[in-house]
């Protein structure tokens, strides 16, 4: 029946038109959609499981920490709110935040067996970089990492990819509490005006 | 602790770095400060920006994994505003906000069909389900809008990476049994193709190719389709 025909069909009038984004998708996913739940996994995953393996390097607790913080989006999408940050902010803090509780835990019963393994190895992490606009990103945010203070990066780095609490992170500095509190805030914001002047230059 | 000290939590506590006390106590007080939600927020988005240099790819098993857990997970119902879980945070509204709101209405369209497919025939719903995702999870997937003469909406997700096209109606008027609603894409050259018949609202993925095609007609035809479009058009989207 595709008889095609030439037809004075009018220009479409107004549509309104927008990329399908992560918030979107959790909102569709907010109301039991499992398609968009499985588009919204395809999206994230990998930010989500580099992250906590980057936390806690055991390859097994880290699939198994990423499958609860996928599971933990799909029960509470209902919970997130756009006006509160992005879809994918919400989700990485989740991820952060689990992760961390498990590196904590983890830690609190090795500090009571008082065992003093050694650390589990390095693991070799293999680099995704799928998009360009991802690799743009992280190249972006690399260069603004590079803009802080070593002891402002030190500090946002031990306490974001390891886990640690900032009185550990004064520990392993070797500087005062209040100084890695005030250095983790003025970095962050270094970070935050840092990414927000280069968006718009077009990279 | 004294004022000025409270506001420097912040940057700890978007690490997830202050200890559980003083975690609990920040967040105590972050629910009564704008200026603390306000830069939480900021910060935030900030912090998890440092996920970008850690990205790798989970083992594919694990989606299958997360995909089978989900069937047995019941989603909480969302949080009623001025409720106690509510804290007070400003509100922007923006071009996101906009977006949700449209995506809402989408998602409504969406699950609606679905779950009926799901009644009707499961494995035929979950396979729709497959090829929607697929086109869904597109980078460069755009969604248009449209009114439909008479009542409705006509929604088209379209990617052209995929080289695909999501067809979402809801709400049309019932038709007479003797008539049909028929799908066409139309191409450069104002040429409607055919891209199936439907009988009232449904989701799903457009048979053939988008490349080329600048807009989504809806008409409405004699019991079996029409080989050419019957106009005035029901709906009319331009897709780019």
């Amino acid at each position: 029946m595709t008889g095609p025909t030439s037809l004075p069909w009018p220009a479409g009038s107004h549509p309104r038109s927008g990329a399908v984004g992560d918030g979107d998708l959790l909102a569709l996913t907010a109301t039991g959609d499992t398609a968009a739940f499985s588009a919204l996994y395809d999206r994230v995953a990998p930010s989500v499981f580099g992250l906590v393996r980057r936390i806690l390097r055991n390859p097994a607790q880290s699939e198994e920490v990423t499958q609860e913080v996928m599971i933990d989006v799909w029960r509470s999408a209902s919970r997130y709110d756009a006006g509160r940050g992005s879809a994918h902010s919400w989700i990485l803090t989740i991820a952060h935040r689990r992760a961390v509780d498990r590196v904590r835990s983890e830690q609190a019963a090795a500090d009571r067996t008082e065992q003093v393994g050694a650390r589990t190895a390095e693991v070799e992490f293999d680099q995704v970089a799928d998009t360009v606009s991802t690799r743009l990103e992280a190249e972006q945010v690399r260069r603004c990492l590079d803009s802080l203070t070593e002891l402002q990066r030190e500090s946002i780095e031990l306490a974001y990819y390891n886990g640690y609490t900032y009185p550990e992170v004064a520990q392993q500095l070797g500087a005062k509490l209040p100084t890695i509190k005030a250095r983790m805030r003025d970095g962050l914001i270094r970070l935050r005006d840092c990414l927000g002047a280069t968006r718009g230059q077009g990279s | 602790m004294t004022e000025p000290d409270v506001h420097t939590l912040t940057g700890p506590y978007v690490l997830d770095a202050l200890p559980d006390d003083e975690r609990v106590r920040f967040e105590a007080h972050l629910a009564e400060c704008a200026f603390c939600t306000t830069e939480v927020a900021e910060l935030r988005a900030a912090a998890v920006k440092l996920a970008t240099q850690v990205s790798a790819s989970p083992p594919p098993a694990l989606r299958a994994n997360v995909m089978a857990a989900i069937e047995h997970v019941r989603q909480l119902p969302p949080v009623v505003e001025g409720g106690p879980a509510s804290p007070a945070v400003p509100r922007r509204f923006g071009r996101r906000s906009v977006l949700t709101l449209a995506a809402a209405a989408v998602a409504v369209a969406l699950s609606g069909g679905v779950a009926v497919d799901q009644y009707r025939d499961r494995q035929a719903a979950e396979r729709a389900n497959r090829q929607v995702a697929a086109v869904l999870a597109q980078p460069d997937a755009r969604t248009v809008h449209g009114a439909v003469q008479g009542g409705g909406q006509a929604t088209v997700v379209a990617s052209a990476q995929a080289d695909k096209s999501v067809v979402v109606l809801r709400g049309l008027p019932k038709l007479p049994d003797d008539r049909t609603w028929q799908l066409w894409m139309i191409d450069q050259g104002k040429t409607a193709h055919s891209v199936g018949l439907a009988a009232g609202d449904l989701t799903q993925v457009v048979n053939g190719s988008t490349a080329g095609m600048t807009a989504f007609g809806l008409t409405v035809e004699p019991a079996g389709g029409s080989p050419t479009p019957t106009l005035p058009a029901a709906a009319l989207i331009a897709l780019t």
